[in-house]
């Protein structure tokens, strides 16, 4: 594992928000534990990888509600439910609402350590691919006005002859503007820069 | 060793004399109420016969008529007390001794033509007097064991009756209870998941290499210390849903509260509504059901959260108040910032089988008000001036007991 991640605890029973920061802390997991809702929206997300596991019953709000305000917020974490008093229309309303698990207390060890490895892979993978998403708009944005046209041409499956008659160019400049997008946009072989101009849809 | 077992015979043997003639009076008392009651009926109509004759016979000198009022006062008296057959025996008697005695020719059992007459009318009198006195016995016997069936009856039916409505408090009581099922859960749940998941922490601990001694004993701590506490919340619900006898002690009107807000908290918490708890300090002890009189604050506090459901309120607040009053006495009462009751209905909702809500049954205000009423106190609805509904009940701090 590269980075071991944050597990964050909201729970407003003490006796469930220690024993479950106990256990993620016995398998070498960091986990840091709130009381309320407010508490972790004061402290907000980290960068680095982290995972949520929620309590459904909370002061003055309900779990489910809390995964909405957060979603409106634009806070994406993996969240794993886990409720003392768990029926099926509220775990399909919170997996529907993109839930990793839904855990009736008391749940089982494996139960939560493997939902919380998957909420924290799921998290790595997400940052992953935004991080690299936000390398290649800072690449793309490098690019020339003449450069994006051509660039979008080449992904259309264009040759070089017809992108020349379409903009008005000599063929010999395609090919330098051609040359400057792979070299700018660091593709090494055409589908490299298809799959680029795609992802930048 | 012999004196002491001399002791031993002299206690022993008036005791077993006591015995026999115990024995013997018993058996005595028996045959005297099997055969008694006949006997002494008849007896005491030869009785009253006699004594009306010697008196008679002591006071005739001085009539110059037969003097034969007294036997009808003994025939009167045989019916009365032995009705008919006595009383008919009592007459036959009289008849007889009159004839004999006191009509002329006297000393004979012939009758002079002047005195048939007399003598016909005394009979004739004596047969009625016999026949109105029995009968009259009768109907007063008749009243009084129709009054004593009708006693019992009675007192049949409210046991019947007693026995139904503490069922019913019991199923209302259930129903309340069912309504918190999911509190309960969670109030129970909780602690349980602490010593579950403590429990397997304390296994990785261990198993770690080294192990964690340290953070396992305090794993293990935890469970201790998770596990007492569900023992604690399992022991007050059970007292919650305990069935049994009514049972009044004196007790602190506040420590009964405190001990229902453990799952109406909860439920509170769950339904999104905040509880203000007002407990007045100082309130004497009075005597009351606990089980009961929970019930009856678990009823109300749980009206007073389905009132804000119902009508969507914004302002989601519970206010709970115990205090002392002017008038000597407890109050409870339970505001909710609902809708409010309309005033027609303030009475209404205490009578049974009336229900506002959806799914109700309409048993828990009127269990609720034969409760309090058992404990000589009085519940109340009224709206608030400003919205919602206030629901109220008191409790005399003097109790006397309406069922003692």
């Amino acid at each position: 594992m590269t980075e071991p991640g944050v597990v964050f605890v909201i729970d407003d029973d003490e006796s469930v928000r220690d024993a479950v920061t106990n256990l993620l802390e016995s398998v070498n997991l960091r986990a840091c534990a709130f009381g309320s809702t407010e508490e972790f929206f004061r402290r907000g997300r980290p960068s680095t990888s982290c995972c949520l596991v929620l309590d459904m019953q909370l002061p003055g709000t309900t779990g489910l509600q809390f995964q909405q305000s957060l979603q409106r917020a634009g806070i994406e974490i993996p969240i794993v439910f886990i409720t003392a008093y768990g029926d099926v229309p509220t775990a399909m309303r919170a997996v529907k609402a993109g839930a990793l698990e839904f855990l009736t207390k008391p749940f089982q060890k494996q139960d939560l350590l493997s939902a919380v490895y998957r909420g924290l892979q799921r998290d790595r993978d997400v940052l992953l691919a935004r991080a690299e998403n936000a390398d290649l708009y800072q690449r793309f944005s490098e690019l020339t006005n003449r450069e994006v046209e051509v660039m979008h041409l080449v992904a259309e499956g264009l040759s070089n002859k017809e992108i020349a008659w379409k903009l008005d160019l000599s063929e010999p400049t395609v090919k330098i503007h051609r040359g400057r997008v792979m070299q700018k946009m660091q593709a090494n072989t055409l589908p490299d820069l298809v799959r680029m101009s795609d992802r930048l849809k | 060793m012999i004196s002491s077992q001399s002791t031993y015979l002299e206690n022993a043997r008036p005791e077993s004399r006591l015995s026999l003639s115990q024995a013997i009076a018993q058996r005595c008392v028996k045959v005297i109420s099997a055969v008694g009651p006949v006997f002494l009926r008849y007896g005491a109509a030869v009785l009253f016969v006699g004594i009306a004759f010697g008196l008679t016979l002591a006071l005739q000198r001085y009539f110059p008529y037969p003097f034969l009022f007294f036997f009808f006062g003994a025939v009167i008296a045989s019916a009365w007390f032995g009705r008919s057959g006595p009383g008919f025996l009592s007459v036959v008697f009289s008849t007889v001794l009159v004839d004999y005695f006191f009509v002329p020719p006297v000393h004979s059992f012939s009758i002079s033509p002047a005195s048939e007459a007399y003598f016909g009318a005394f009979v004739v009198c004596a047969l009625i007097a016999s026949w109105i006195s029995s009968s009259k016995k009768m109907t007063e016997q008749a009243l009084l064991q129709a009054r004593d069936e009708l006693e019992q009856r009675v007192s049949e039916r409210s046991a019947a009756l007693m026995k139904t409505q503490g069922e019913l408090a019991h199923l209302s009581r259930m129903l309340s209870m069912a309504e918190l099922t999911a509190s309960i859960v969670h109030e129970i749940g909780q602690p349980l998941t602490g010593v579950v998941t403590n429990g397997q922490a304390c296994l990785e601990w261990l198993s770690a290499d080294p192990p964690n001694a340290d953070k396992a004993r305090r794993s293990a701590d935890s469970i201790v210390r998770d596990g007492t506490r569900a023992g604690a919340v399992l022991h007050r619900i059970r007292a919650l849903f305990h069935k049994g006898p009514p049972e009044k002690e004196w007790l602190n009107i506040n420590d009964s509260i405190e001990e229902v807000m453990v799952v109406v908290r909860d439920e509170a918490r769950r339904r999104n509504v905040r509880i203000h708890t007002y407990l007045g300090h100082d309130l004497p002890k009075v005597r009351i059901d606990r089980v009961q009189l929970q019930q009856v604050i678990l009823n109300l506090m749980v009206n007073a959260m389905d009132a804000m459901n119902d009508s969507g309120a914004e302002d989601r607040r519970v206010f709970l108040v115990s205090q002392r009053n002017r008038h000597e006495e407890i109050v409870v009462r339970v505001e909710d910032c609902g809708a409010g009751l309309h005033p027609e209905l303030c009475e209404k909702i205490f009578e049974p089988f009336f229900t506002t809500k959806p799914h109700g049954i309409g048993v828990g205000l009127s269990i609720s008000r034969s409760i309090v009423e058992s404990h000589n106190g009085q519940i109340r609805a009224f709206s608030r001036p400003q919205g919602g509904t206030t629901l109220e009940f008191t409790v005399p701090i003097t109790t006397r007991d309406v069922d003692d």
